[in-house]
C-alpha cells in the first residue's frame, strides 16, 4: 500500500534519508520519450497517458530508447546508435544518477531492460569491430557497476526486453554487422537476423530465424504481452519493390507466425516498420512506419485491422484503459490511435524520437 | 522534487493556407490529377468501342502520360484502397502480374468481365501495367477474351482514376484538397498546420526525384558489373526513358509551384531533363553495354544532383527538411 503524496513530500522536507519513492512520485508519467526540442537540445521526456509533459531532462546528444525501473522511479535513457552513453536518471529530481559508458571497443545499441527483480540492468551492445552480439550487465545495485556481459547470439543487436514474471530475456539480434565508425551497414547480401531467448547467464534457450527469403529482414523491434507472447517488428533490407511483412508473432516453443499486409496496403509502410506495441488488453498490435507516413494495427492473432496516415510517426505504445494506441511524430504531435481514427492530444515545439516507452 | 514545467504544449490553432501549399494544389496537382482522370476515361470510353490492341495503344499511351504528371504524388486519396498499386503495379520483381494475366487468360473466367468484378480482382493483375501486358503483350490480344479482359480493365482503371480526381476535388468542395488548403483549421486531423501541408507536399517532390533515380533508372542500371536492361519500366510498350523525362517536368513544375524562387532547383531539374531528351535510348536497353550504362548514370546522377539541390533550396525555403525519423532510421 503506497502511502499518499503528503506524507512523502512531508517526510521529503524532515529526512534526508528517503522513503522508497515509486513511480507515482515521479508525477505519474505513463511514458518516456526522447526529443530533439525546438533550438536543437535533446531531453528525455516524461508524459502523462494524455501526452502532457511532465518532466524533461537534458540529454547530451540524441536519444533512442529508454526502459524504467520496475519499482524505483529511476529511468535509463539511451543514446542513438553507435552509443557511447546512457544515462540512469532519477524522474523525480531529474538528477543523472549514473553515467554508463561502453567497455572499450563496445557500442551500445539503443535499448535495454531490467532483471524483474530490478537489480541488474541488461544492455544491448555490438563488438564495435564485426557488429558480434553482447549483452551487457550492469548492477543496478551498487551504482551501476559493469558486471559482465555474454553473447547475444548474433551480429547486431537491437531491442532486449525481459519475458513478464520471468527472467528470460528475448533479443532482437538485427543481423546488420555496421561500420565502427557510423551506421553504414556493411553485410546486408549475408545478414541472419534472428530473435534470440536467453536465461538470464546467456545460455541460448530458443531460437528463432526466418525462411531464407527473408534473411534480409532485420528483426528490431520488440512488444511484450503479459502471457509471454512476443511480437517483433522488421526493417527489410531486401528489394524495396518487394512486399514482405513487417510483424511477427512468436512464443516459445511455438512456430513464428508471421503478419503480411492486404494487398493494397502492401508497399504502404516502404519496408520499415520503426517502433510497436500492444494495446493495454493486448489484443491488438501496431508498427508504425516514418518512412510510409503510416501506422498499421494488427489483431494480436495476426490479422489486419486498419492502417492510418501520419508523416514522420515513429513511437508508439499502449493508450490508458485496454484498447487504443498513443504514438508520436517527428512534429511534435502526440496523438491517440483507435477505431475512430487519429486523434490529437498535445503538441510540442520537439521533435519526438523513436519510441514511447511504457513506465510501470 | 518534482520539476515542474510551464512547456510551450498546446494544440495549434488555426492558420492561414499559404500561397505556396495553394499553388501547388490548384496549379500543379488539381490540373494534374484531371489530365490523368480524363486520359483514362478516354482510354475507357474507347475500348468500349474497340478492344483490340491496335485501337487502345494510343489512348493507353495517353493515359500512362497522364499518370506521369501525377504518379509522384502518394498522399490522400490515392494512398486509400490500394489505389496507386491498382493503377501501377511497379516494380514487380516476382512478375506477380505477368503470372496473374497467364492464369486469368487459362481461366477465362467470364465473370471477371462483368462491370465492377476487376475492382474485386488482385491490384497485381489491374491498371496501366495489366493493360500494356495485354495491349503489348505477344500472345494476349488475339483472344475475344483478352479483348474483353482489355475493356474491363480499361474501365476499372477509369473507375480508379476518376475516384483519386474527385477525392481531391475542387477547393472549397470538401475533398483532399481542402484539406491541404485549411491546414490547421479546426477538425483538420490530416494537417494541424501549414508547415505540415509545406512538409507533405516537399516530402512528394523529394521521393518522386527518389522514385525516378533509384527506381526508373536504377532498377536497369543495376550495377555496372551487372546491368539489368530487362527491369526497365513499360518496357513491352518502348517507353521507359519517356516516362523519366515526363515524371521530370511534372516535378519541375511541381517545385515551380511550390517555391518559384527556388532557381538552383529548377536549374538542375533542367539539366537532368535535358539530359533525358538527348538520351537516345528509348526503352534504356543501352545500360547493357558500357558506354550505354554510363550514359544512363549520368542521368542518374543528374537526378540525385537536382534531388539534393531541392532538399537543401526549397527545404529552406519552406522551413521544412525530410522527416525526423523518416530520415533516420534504426
Amino acid at each position: 500500500m503506497r502511502p499518499d503524496r503528503r506524507y512523502f513530500l512531508a517526510s521529503l522536507a524532515a529526512t534526508a534519508a528517503l522513503p522508497r519513492l515509486g513511480w507515482a512520485d515521479a508525477g505519474g508519467p505513463a511514458f518516456l520519450a526522447a526529443a530533439q526540442d525546438a533550438d536543437g537540445a535533446r531531453a528525455l521526456y516524461g508524459l502523462s497517458d494524455r501526452g502532457e509533459a511532465l518532466f524533461r531532462i537534458p540529454l547530451p546528444a540524441r536519444g533512442h530508447a529508454a526502459t524504467a525501473h520496475p519499482t524505483r522511479p529511476e529511468a535509463v535513457a539511451f543514446a542513438r546508435r553507435p552509443g557511447t552513453f546512457a544515462l540512469v536518471i532519477d524522474c523525480i529530481s531529474g538528477v543523472v544518477l549514473a553515467r554508463l559508458t561502453p567497455p572499450e571497443g563496445r557500442q551500445f545499441n539503443g535499448h535495454g531492460t531490467y532483471s524483474l527483480d530490478g537489480a541488474v540492468l541488461y544492455t544491448s551492445e555490438l563488438v564495435a569491430e564485426g557488429s558480434a552480439g553482447r549483452i551487457g550487465l550492469w548492477d543496478a545495485r551498487r551504482g551501476y557497476a559493469r558486471l559482465g556481459e555474454f553473447a547475444s547470439n548474433g551480429i547486431g543487436p537491437h531491442d532486449v526486453k525481459r519475458l513478464p514474471g520471468s527472467d528470460l530475456l528475448v533479443v532482437a539480434n538485427g543481423g546488420i554487422e555496421t561500420d565502427p565508425a557510423d551506421r553504414t551497414p556493411l553485410n546486408l547480401d549475408t545478414m541472419r537476423p534472428n530473435l534470440s531467448y536467453l536465461s538470464p547467464e546467456g545460455q541460448v534457450q530458443e531460437v528463432v530465424e526466418l525462411a531464407p527469403d527473408l534473411a534480409q529482414n532485420s528483426i528490431r523491434h520488440l512488444a511484450l504481452r503479459s502471457d509471454g507472447l512476443v511480437a517483433f517488428a522488421m526493417q527489410w533490407q531486401g528489394d524495396a519493390a518487394l512486399a514482405v511483412p513487417l510483424l511477427g508473432l512468436h512464443r516459445r516453443g511455438a512456430a513464428v507466425r508471421l503478419c503480411p499486409p492486404p494487398e493494397a496496403e502492401a508497399l504502404a509502410m516502404r519496408g520499415y516498420a520503426g517502433s510497436i506495441a500492444f494495446d493495454g488488453a493486448g489484443q491488438q498490435v501496431a508498427i508504425t512506419s516514418p518512412r510510409g507516413g503510416r501506422i498499421e494495427v494488427y489483431e494480436a492473432t495476426g490479422g489486419f485491422v486498419r492502417a492510418l496516415a501520419r508523416a514522420d510517426v515513429c513511437g508508439v505504445g499502449p493508450a490508458p484503459g485496454a484498447a487504443g494506441f498513443i504514438v508520436t511524430d517527428g512534429q511534435g504531435l502526440i496523438a491517440r490511435v483507435g477505431a475512430e481514427g487519429l486523434r490529437p492530444l498535445t503538441r510540442a515545439a520537439c521533435a519526438w524520437d523513436n519510441h514511447l516507452i511504457p513506465v510501470g | 522534487m518534482r520539476r515542474d514545467l510551464a512547456l510551450a504544449f498546446c494544440l495549434c490553432l488555426a492558420t492561414p493556407a499559404v500561397a505556396d501549399v495553394a499553388e501547388t494544389v490548384t496549379d500543379h496537382i488539381l490540373p494534374g490529377y484531371a489530365r490523368f482522370s480524363d486520359s483514362a476515361a478516354a482510354l475507357g470510353a474507347a475500348a468500349q468501342a474497340d478492344c483490340r490492341p491496335a485501337a487502345l495503344r494510343g489512348p493507353w499511351n495517353a493515359a500512362f502520360d497522364g499518370w506521369m504528371g501525377v504518379s509522384h504524388l502518394r498522399l490522400g486519396p490515392v494512398e486509400e484502397q490500394g489505389r496507386a498499386l491498382a493503377i501501377a503495379y511497379w516494380p514487380d520483381p516476382k512478375a506477380t502480374g505477368a503470372r496473374q494475366l497467364v492464369g486469368v487468360l487459362a481461366a477465362a473466367d467470364p465473370a471477371l468481365l462483368e462491370p465492377g468484378a476487376m475492382a474485386e480482382a488482385s491490384v497485381a493483375l489491374r491498371g496501366l501495367f495489366g493493360l500494356e501486358r495485354v495491349l503489348y503483350g505477344p500472345d494476349y490480344a488475339e483472344g475475344s477474351y483478352a479483348c474483353g479482359l482489355a475493356r474491363a480493365l480499361a474501365g476499372d482503371l477509369a473507375n480508379t482514376a476518376g475516384a483519386v480526381a474527385a477525392g481531391w476535388g475542387t477547393p472549397g468542395g470538401g475533398g483532399y484538397a481542402d484539406a491541404l488548403l485549411a491546414a490547421g483549421a479546426a477538425g483538420n486531423a490530416s494537417f494541424l498546420d501549414a508547415r505540415e501541408a509545406r512538409q507533405a507536399l516537399f516530402t512528394q517532390l523529394i521521393t518522386g526525384l527518389d522514385f525516378i533515380a533509384d527506381q526508373r533508372l536504377g532498377r536497369p542500371l543495376g550495377s555496372f558489373d551487372r546491368p539489368q536492361p530487362a527491369r526497365a519500366e513499360t518496357l513491352l510498350s518502348g517507353r521507359p526513358l519517356r516516362n523519366v523525362a515526363l515524371s521530370l517536368a511534372a516535378l519541375r513544375e511541381m517545385a515551380q509551384t511550390l517555391a518559384p524562387e527556388a532557381a538552383a532547383t529548377q536549374a538542375a531539374l533542367g539539366r537532368a531533363i535535358t539530359l533525358a531528351e538527348k538520351l537516345p535510348d528509348p526503352t534504356l536497353a543501352g545500360v547493357a553495354d558500357p558506354s550505354g550504362w554510363l550514359k544512363v548514370e549520368i542521368l542518374q546522377q543528374a537526378v540525385h544532383a537536382a534531388r539534393d539541390t531541392a532538399v537543401a533550396e526549397i527545404g529552406a525555403a519552406l522551413g521544412v527538411g525530410l522527416g525526423f525519423n523518416a530520415a533516420d532510421g534504426d
